[in-house]
């Protein structure tokens, strides 16, 4: 009786799964499908071995991919952009979030609001002066064409971010070094940044990624075939290079190794750096 | 201690660069937006104030009701998708006996993380009418049913919303996840004691209490699918012809391939108005149902 309840139970247990296995294979199939053709010839993947694993490596499609295409110059644009605007994102949004939070002066209220704004903003609405803006300064196809909006951008969910943070933190921190004679830099330097840690590794993460991948601007601002970053590079290849598909899947499995990689091995904080928005916002 | 806090010099120093480049980039464009909708311009010459001309020509433009019926579309595909099927399974994985909960919420959450170009290409080979994975495996299945997916002028635009759909799945997945988490589990106990089924249990119990979960993923979803323009660039350009265009499409038409900047300002506007109208509502119809 007790045994025929728990092959009940874990049958019913089977079966409860069942959807939750199907909804994996929806989401992981297509990118093992796109891995295991960039390891195919197009007579694999269109007529003898469409659905499966490659029967043998066919690793020149990477060799190819990475020789024949832009693909280390796009790589190096993506990341000279992405780490130098989430460095200086974290730092302004810090400085900024530290004399809201912790400083005492007449308007800090309505200049943190006035941040806050910034971050209902759609970038649909600040494309176009935003282009005229990067034209009229001569940055069209320069790093500072993404870099700069791409700070910008970054800043007003960052300071709230911190802004929460620093907050929290207790009020002795301040008198502490007032007494021991610490000036204000070396407070914001050496307590301040070293307790903020955790909420600066979330942030990382979050603008890192975000630029990483960041698109529109990207595409309305740059141009020049050296200055591409990842995404935009990535665009060339639909068209000229469809026919060889197998050098197409090595082109996109490289460029996502890396995200999936960090994603990996950071999982839980990459959850949590991406869905901390809806601490912010909600 | 006071003196401390306030000081002037330390206080410009960290605030400064933050604001100047915030207002620059972020604050003066959004007023030069709103500005420049009332003007007839071309990003280089000097502006001609033309009133609402600008607002009454885009409501009698064409392609106004072709892309506010492809963003409703976008948005519908993605909140039934996402946050129909996320509620759904993100129930069903947060109940005590649910096995490899870490790898399923990993594999859920890894399309969030590639590049939109790199998952709009992956999908453009498919949904390849010939070798793509979709037609062949309704042709494994046995079921006659080959599409051109996205030539079609009617379901192209459902294709294209499912890419968007599928790649940020685990990121409403996850919201939701959480959301069912922070429901305490007595309440959900307790309904299922007095004789509630579980699913009955769960509509009448744990839906209810995501109320905020649930605005910001029909807020998230409603926006992005009134915002959408990525995929349909680089899936289709917008067309067959330009049956795909969306509001942002038209401001990239206008602004960057016609330089007709006054008038695409004047869809930017109207863009946030209906965002900002949207956003409101959803909050308005999680908000009622609280006092009901």
């Amino acid at each position: 009786m007790n045994s025929k309840t728990t092959s009940f139970r874990s049958i019913g247990s089977f079966l409860l799964q069942i959807p939750l296995w199907l909804y994996f294979i929806v989401s992981v199939y297509p990118l093992f499908w796109m891995i295991s053709y960039s390891l195919k010839n197009n007579d694999e993947i269109f007529v003898t071995n469409p659905f499966g694993f490659p029967a043998h490596f066919r690793f020149e499609n990477y060799v190819n991919a990475w020789t024949q295409f832009n693909i280390p110059r796009y790589f190096m644009n993506s990341f000279i952009v992405s780490i130098i605007s989430t460095l200086c994102i974290l730092l302004l949004a810090l400085m900024f979030a530290f004399a809201v939070a912790r400083m005492q002066w007449k308007f800090r209220t309505a200049v943190r609001t006035y941040m806050i704004v910034g971050m209902f903003m759609p970038l649909q609405v600040i494309m176009i002066p935003l282009a005229i803006l990067v034209r009229d300064f001569h940055l069209t196809n320069t790093y500072g064409a993404l870099i700069i909006p791409y700070i910008a951008i970054g800043l007003p969910f960052s300071t709230m971010v911190f802004y929460g943070f620093l907050v929290s933190i207790p009020r002795e921190i301040e008198e502490a070094a007032c007494i021991d004679g610490a000036s204000i830099y070396r407070l914001f330097a050496q307590v301040i940044l070293p307790l903020a840690l955790p909420a600066i590794a979330t942030i990382a993460i979050f603008q890192f990624l975000n630029n990483w991948n960041e698109f529109t601007l990207a595409y309305i601002l740059i141009s020049d075939e050296n200055m591409k970053t990842l995404p935009l590079g990535l665009l060339f290849f639909q068209g000229s290079y469809s026919t060889d598909w197998g050098a197409m899947g090595a082109v996109m499995t490289i460029a996502s190794v890396p995200m999936v990689l960090v994603y990996l091995l950071l999982s839980e904080q990459v959850e949590r750096a991406m869905t901390v928005g809806s601490a912010v916002k909600g | 201690m006071n003196k401390y806090l306030g000081n002037k010099p330390a206080l410009a120093l960290f605030l400064l660069p933050a604001l100047l480049l915030y207002s620059v980039i972020l604050i003066y464009p959004v007023l030069q937006t709103v500005f420049r909708s009332f003007y007839d311009w071309d990003g280089l010459s000097t502006a001609s104030f033309a009133g609402l001309t600008n607002y009454r020509e885009l409501f009698s433009d064409p392609l106004l009701g072709t892309s506010l019926k492809n963003g409703a579309l976008f948005a519908l595909v993605l909140a039934v998708f996402q946050i129909g099927l996320g509620t759904i399974l993100a129930l069903v994985c947060a109940n005590p006996r649910v096995r490899g909960r870490k790898l399923l919420k990993t594999a859920y959450f890894i399309p969030v993380v590639l590049s939109v170009t790199v998952v709009c290409q992956l999908w453009i080979a498919m949904y390849d009418p010939t070798n793509g994975l979709v037609n062949k495996l309704f042709d494994v299945l046995g079921i006659p049913y080959q599409q051109n997916w996205l030539v079609s002028p009617t379901q192209s635009i459902i294709a294209i919303a499912f890419v968007n759909a599928w790649q940020f799945m685990g990121y409403q997945f996850s919201l939701l996840y959480a959301g069912v988490k922070a429901v305490p589990e007595d309440y959900f106990e307790a309904a299922t004691i007095d004789g509630c089924g579980k699913w009955r249990a769960h509509w009448h119990v744990t839906l209810p209490l995501m109320r905020e979960t649930f605005k910001f993923c029909f807020t998230i979803a409603i926006t992005s699918g009134i915002g959408a323009f990525v995929q349909m660039l680089i899936m289709t350009n917008g067309g067959p012809g330009t049956t795909n265009y969306t509001l942002t499409f038209m401001i990239y038409r206008y602004a960057f391939m016609e330089s007709n900047y006054g008038y695409a300002c004047a869809v930017s506007v109207l863009l946030v108005m209906i965002s900002l109208v949207a956003t409101v509502v959803i909050n308005k119809v999680f908000d009622r149902g609280q006092h009901a």
